[in-house]
């Protein structure tokens, strides 16, 4: 059973966040996934700055995406006037309020661009949820669990990139996407992956916490 | 008005001037980044100039940092690197990643202790400034002193870390750190006192080390210190927190009252009575050594007659003490990229949503992949699910 996809629109732009870019690199199968997705992807500037300095300390996610980038499978995109003011406001003020640079710029060309961010977590959904309502979101889920992406690895090779960002990226799962990992997975793979919520992980399919 | 604007430019320029120390950069560097001229930079930091939202990306970039981390309201912003800088003995660049590592740690903590209502318990004891004369008879007195406000009487120290945290309140760190530094001291009005210790070093060691801070934060808070094992200085500063370390772990009554119990009826010092004694009074063999020949417990040179004479080894002391001996926890907590007690704080933020997982990254100095390791270790979202037990109110 395939879940509720955010991006049935194969027009709009997919704004990459930091986190997507690290949990398809961990999958070992993004090149693949980014030729299946008709979409065009993107990721700010500044999202490359963050997985640099991520270099320092031996991650190699920096590398993958410029390499994803020279081959035409991702594009780097510059905020603009319009995308520049959302930005400010998404990254000055109260700590509750605001989100780092990368997530920030994530938003705000999404924004500009009318096409959908994809964002893993909590915290950046519930700001734009509260304040961009029209914005479209999604995550990096939403991407692995797209028609074409299935259609073109195959339900072992999906199941298995899945696994592996759950492993080695720990990809964070949003509660309605829980019960399609689990079963695309395994219940005894799904286990042993920490970054799903405990009741998930042992098998419960009613999750409140993500 | 904008979110920039809504800010007044001297906060702003005071904040990236403080992130331009801290990242070492000089103003010409940073004005030729954003291609202005270093006469706009100087204004920008005096709040004489706004800077627009693309020269502040530019610079936060330069800076290794963020727009979020400089501008986000509750952000902690202190300038403890370039007051290392300013040390007459020239910090080398062992002591300033050491320097970086408190600095990171102590504002982490204290912007997540501020955003979780967390206050932290001040108990400054009174400062003494070192008077003309005797530097030991000053640091004797007080340490001493300093025992008894504390309550401590004669009795050893066990957890000198603990002691500190708790009973000062005082940032303590244990991190792993070039082995040349043995620890560093600095007080902030915002940070309070903070001490880091090498946890490469072995834990008497780090004891003495922690005990030798604690003698600057009486004698000389305002001045931070770094300690490095070859230190030579003969500083009456340095030669005061050495004595205050001394008579703070060791103090004369109660090495006295020891060392007659450990040695009774033997009519000279053996291997094993030096074992004892360190291990009750947690200090390294060698300072316990040197502190009955101070005290004129045994003859002056004992311990280089020890060294002559095979020394005393761990193995030796491993036969005496048995099961005594006890793992060193602060070690292996500095393996994690973080401190417990941060990773807690960060977990508790990450679950209120009051930090998104970009921003802990950051703040922590730590990639994604490990800040998740740490939130799923913390099995912080198993807490509601599994109806954990929630505190009194």
């Amino acid at each position: 059973m395939q879940p509720q996809s955010s991006l049935s629109d194969p027009e709009a732009l997919l704004v990459a966040d930091t986190s997507t870019a690290i949990n398809l690199h961990a999958s070992g199968s993004s090149r693949e996934i980014l030729r299946a997705i008709p979409n065009r992807v993107v990721v700010a500037e500044i999202i490359l700055v963050e997985l640099e300095a991520g270099k320092r300390r031996g991650c190699r996610d920096a590398d993958h995406l410029k390499e994803l980038i020279n081959d035409g499978f991702v594009a780097v995109i510059t905020i603009g006037d319009v995308g520049a003011q959302h930005f400010e406001e998404l990254v000055i003020g109260p700590a509750t309020e605001t989100l780092d640079d990368g997530e920030a710029a994530t938003i705000a060309v999404a924004i500009e661009h009318h096409g959908i961010a994809l964002i893993d977590e909590r915290k950046a959904h519930r700001i734009c949820s509260t304040r961009y309502p029209d914005l479209r979101t999604g995550c990096t889920v939403d991407i692995f669990a797209h028609p074409e992406v299935l259609w073109a690895l195959g339900e072992q090779q999906l199941a298995s990139s899945v696994l592996s960002a759950l492993m080695e990226a720990r990809m964070h799962v949003l509660p309605h996407h829980a019960d399609w990992v689990v079963k695309l997975v395994g219940a005894d793979n799904a286990a042993h992956c920490n970054s799903l919520p405990k009741a998930v992980r042992q098998g419960s399919t009613h999750t409140t916490v993500c | 008005m904008s979110a920039l604007d809504s800010i007044p430019p001297a906060d702003v320029g005071e904040r990236l001037r403080i992130a331009r120390d801290n990242a070492d950069i000089t103003q010409k560097d940073a004005a030729d980044r954003i291609n202005i001229a270093r006469t706009t930079l100087v204004a920008i930091e005096q709040g004489q100039r706004r800077i627009r939202i693309d020269e502040l990306q530019e610079l936060a970039k330069l800076y290794g940092t963020s727009v979020n981390a400089l501008l986000r309201r509750e952000a902690v912003h202190v300038d403890l690197a370039p007051r290392f800088r300013k040390l007459p003995d020239a910090v080398d660049a062992a002591a300033d990643k050491a320097v970086d590592i408190m600095s990171r740690l102590a504002r982490a903590e204290v912007e997540l202790e501020n955003l979780l209502g967390i206050k932290r318990v001040h108990n400054d004891p009174p400062e003494r400034p070192i008077l003309r004369g005797d530097v030991r008879a000053q640091a004797e007195h007080n340490a001493l002193e300093l025992r008894e406000r504390l309550g401590l009487g004669n009795a050893p120290i066990g957890d000198i870390v603990t002691l500190l945290e708790l009973e000062m309140g005082v940032r303590v760190y244990v991190r792993r750190l070039d082995s040349r530094i043995s620890g560093l001291f600095a007080y902030d009005d915002e940070l309070g006192p903070c001490i880091l210790l090498n946890a490469n070093h072995p834990r008497e060691r780090r004891t003495q080390s922690a005990a030798h801070e604690c003698g600057h934060f009486v004698s000389t808070r305002r001045l931070p210190e770094v300690l490095h094992t070859d230190d030579m200085s003969h500083s009456r500063e340095e030669r005061y927190a050495d004595a205050f370390g001394r008579a703070f772990l060791t103090p004369p009554r109660a090495v006295m009252q020891k060392f007659q119990e450990i040695t009774a009826g033997a009519d000279r010092l053996t291997r094993r009575h030096v074992i004892v004694l360190a291990h009750v009074f947690g200090v390294s063999r060698e300072a316990m050594v040197r502190r009955l020949e101070e005290l004129g417990l045994v003859k002056k040179g004992t311990w280089d007659w020890f060294q002559a004479n095979g020394s005393i080894t761990d193995q030796h002391s491993r036969q005496v003490l048995g099961d005594l001996s006890t793992p060193d926890a602060q070690k292996a907590d500095a393996d994690r990229p973080t401190t417990l007690r941060l990773n807690l704080l960060a977990a508790e933020a990450y679950r209120r949503e009051l930090f998104s997982e970009g921003q802990l990254a950051r703040l922590l100095a730590i990639d994604r992949i490990e800040l998740r390791e740490i939130m799923d270790g913390l099995e912080m979202e198993g807490s509601e699910a599994d109806a954990a037990p929630v505190f009194p109110e």
